[in-house]
């Protein structure tokens, strides 16, 4: 099973990852509606580049208690006509990485258009607990 | 769609921040950034106005392709009348803010009058507020976007330093602390408004018809045409790659223009660079990423980029790459522009060392330079002098011929007796001495250029070209490293904009933005007398390296001028003439 990883030496913060997610996925211009979160931004003490990225850990298929989120070979899948949307998925996925919508959610389905538009290979599929 | 159509306009007297729809027709005529921007300060701003009152307006202009996958256009326009020059003034700012802008809702911000007290001004989506910025005054800019990130959360802002405030006129606007507005005294516009900061959260976005299509004809451009070897050197060097290329064709500014080779170059190369270099870091949407994060045991910069390295190390003698960073950390902390900073400190040593005046500050001096961007900021001591940038420090102290400044902005990293177009580029560039508006070493200096360098013919043609070309880049917004075609730019704007957008198209449209802010120019009453250099590059030859004994001409130059007026459908004395402006629709 293939999840995404993100690679912070060698991200350069252009958030072309986030707007290709959200073109994808949402078919909008939003890097808040990616299913990934890099920052790339200076603090007081330098440089800090953060991501988090869906790793596969199934937290959210395991508590949803209307199973709108299943795993598929290896990828998630949301069912929209059973969500309640209760927000439960979003609140305990431990990356933070599912979008809260004004129907529904979204978790990453694997579509690699970050992966495809990083300039950097800063995101890779690679297996998980290799 | 690619336009919000909405313009926020601020007044800081009065406290009123409304909306308004954007003008669709000058949209179309001048696309964005640069063009639309002056395009309103021309409609504006009455002419003769005094830059530094409150009737002055800043402008910050996004472009039809910002806040898209259309690689390498996250820029920001920031325009003003120059407080510096009197000219008009427009400035391209990196890293994240325009995006954030649009997709708060906004094409552009036109900020007027002036705030009683300190403020900073609060854009969240709908939302926008004057806040006291009593708390933050006096505070550097990095300082100030530390507390607004720790204030207001997720946001990203533009500030001044204590440089704007002090109202110094080669005073930039930092953001993500390491890049700029950096140029003609924008910063200082925004000290002059009492306006300390810009913070912006934009929460909405925007979409296009067939947007899966549009992003993966996009995601092709960025590999086959944008991350290609004529553009990846931003990605393996950066910026100080030049140093080397200047130093060798003798075009790298040294002791104040005294001669184009340095002899500490390779301490301060990119090589050099290199060696500090801890991350690379892009704007917005760039997959270039020219940014070099750098650290030593003592300071780090994003930096430092080539016109630093050669004003503020080779032009002031400084072959220690350590101090430059510092120098460049505090002068982008006070917000100072390098650039001007740079020729100022040069100028006061070559004053200093040639008996004008005694600074107290010479060549190589490491101790005092680092001292200077302080002293600059807070006109402490000889930094009184010195802030006024060195027009006014010829004008007290002479040196006029010297005095390395176009229409009183500082003249850039590329000495023009080793590559004679960029003479002409800086007589008749927009905002005074720039070299961002036609930048001829590759085509002349550089390994590969065709033209010989030390000659006027065919000059005048290239600047114009270049000239027009850069015009409707900035004004489409692209970032001028992608070295990309006219007609690769229509093609990526026809994929966002209503209409099929030709090169040909694109062509007039980047001749009618240099024209209009020439009738800008012309309007306050600037002619061909003010599209000269100083004296010293037609009269004083080098002593070593490539272009050693040769100056211009003060004839050849006088020949290209007037050539250059004649193609551009100018008069003699550099005046828009009749026809042209009838041509253009200005």
């Amino acid at each position: 099973m293939k999840a995404l990883f993100f690679h912070a030496e060698k991200c350069v913060g252009c958030k072309l990852c986030h707007l290709a997610c959200s073109a994808q996925n949402e078919q909008v211009f939003n890097p808040r509606l990616a299913r990934l979160k890099v920052n790339s931004r200076y603090k007081r003490d330098g440089l800090e580049v953060k991501g988090q990225t869906c790793d596969l850990c199934m937290r959210c298929v395991e508590d949803c208690p209307v199973d709108a989120i299943v795993e598929n070979n290896g990828r998630l899948k949301f069912k929209e006509d059973v969500c309640t949307d209760c927000g439960l998925c979003v609140d305990i996925c431990p990356p933070q990485v599912i979008v809260k919508k004004e129907r529904g959610i979204g978790v990453c389905v694997q579509c690699r258009s970050c992966s495809n538009w990083c300039p950097t290979e800063a995101l890779t599929f690679e297996e998980v607990n290799k | 769609m690619a336009y919000t159509g909405t313009v926020l306009r601020v007044n800081l007297t009065t406290g009123k921040a409304e909306k308004e729809n954007l003008n669709e027709q000058w949209a179309k005529d001048y696309l964005g950034g640069k063009g639309l921007a002056i395009k309103y300060l021309y409609e504006e701003l009455e002419p003769g106005m005094d830059p530094w009152s409150e009737d002055n307006k800043l402008i910050l202009m996004t472009g039809p392709l910002t806040g898209t996958l259309a690689p390498n256009t996250g820029k920001l326009a920031v325009a003003s009348k120059s407080p510096a020059t009197g000219t008009i003034l427009d400035c391209s700012i990196g890293g994240h803010f325009a995006p954030e802008l649009k997709y708060a809702g906004y094409d552009a911000v036109i900020i007027e009058g002036k705030a009683r007290k300190p403020v900073y001004l609060f854009i969240e989506d709908d939302r926008v507020e004057m806040r006291s910025a009593e708390g933050l005054w006096g505070k550097g800019a990095h300082e100030t976007e530390h507390i607004l990130s720790e204030t207001l959360g997720d946001v990203i802002t533009m500030a001044i330093g204590q440089a704007g405030e002090n109202l110094i006129p080669m005073a930039c606007i930092s953001s993500e602390l390491y890049r700029q507005a950096g140029r003609g005294g924008i910063g200082a516009v925004l000290g002059s408004k009492n306006l300390k900061a810009i913070s912006v959260r934009g929460t909405g976005g925007f979409t296009v018809p067939d947007i899966r299509k549009v992003a993966a004809a996009l995601n092709k451009i960025k590999r086959d045409d944008t991350m290609t070897d004529d553009n990846m050197w931003a990605y393996s060097d950066g910026t100080p790659v030049i140093v080397e290329m200047s130093n060798s064709t003798g075009i790298l500014p040294t002791h104040n223009f005294q001669e184009g080779t340095f002899e500490d170059f390779e301490k301060v190369d990119s090589e050099a660079v290199k060696g500090a270099l801890k991350a690379k870091k892009a704007c917005f949407g760039c997959p270039l990423a020219c940014g070099n994060y750098v650290e030593t045991g003592k300071t780090r910069v994003e930096g430092p980029e080539y016109e630093t390295l050669a004003l503020c190390s080779s032009n002031c003698g400084i072959g220690d790459l350590e101090a430059v960073i510092e120098f460049n950390r505090l002068c982008d902390d006070y917000c100072l522009d390098t650039i001007s900073a740079g020729n100022a400190v040069a100028f006061a040593m070559e004053l200093t060392e040639k008996g004008f005046h005694d600074f107290g500050i010479r060549f190589g001096d490491v101790e005092k330079y680092l001292e200077m961007p302080g002293a600059i900021a807070g006109r402490a001591g000889i930094g009184a002098d010195l802030s006024k940038g060195v027009a006014a420090m010829a004008d007290k102290y002479g040196g006029n011929d010297f005095a390395m400044h176009v229409k009183k902005l500082e003249i850039p990293g590329y000495e023009p007796r080793g590559t004679w177009g960029m003479s002409l580029a800086y007589g008749t560039a927009d905002r005074g001495a720039c070299h961002m508006r036609a930048w001829t070493p590759p085509v002349e200096a550089f390994e590969g250029g065709e033209m010989d360098p030390y000659t006027v013919e065919g000059k005048a043609e290239v600047v114009k070209d270049m000239q027009d070309d850069n015009a409707v880049k900035f004004s489409a917004i692209f970032c001028d490293f992608w070295a990309l075609s006219t007609e690769r730019m229509a093609e990526v704007l026809t994929m966002f904009l209503d209409r099929e957008v030709t090169a040909e198209e694109l062509t007039v449209i980047g001749e009618r933005v240099y024209n209009l802010s020439r009738l800008f120019n012309e309007r306050e009453g600037f002619t061909r007398k003010d599209d000269y250099l100083p004296k010293r590059i037609y009269n004083d030859k080098m002593t070593k390296g490539k272009a050693r004994d040769i100056s211009i001409p003060l004839e050849d130059y006088d020949r290209m001028l007037s050539e250059y007026y004649n193609l551009r459908g100018w008069d003699e004395n550099g005046l828009i003439t009749a026809e042209k402006k009838k041509e253009l629709s200005l």
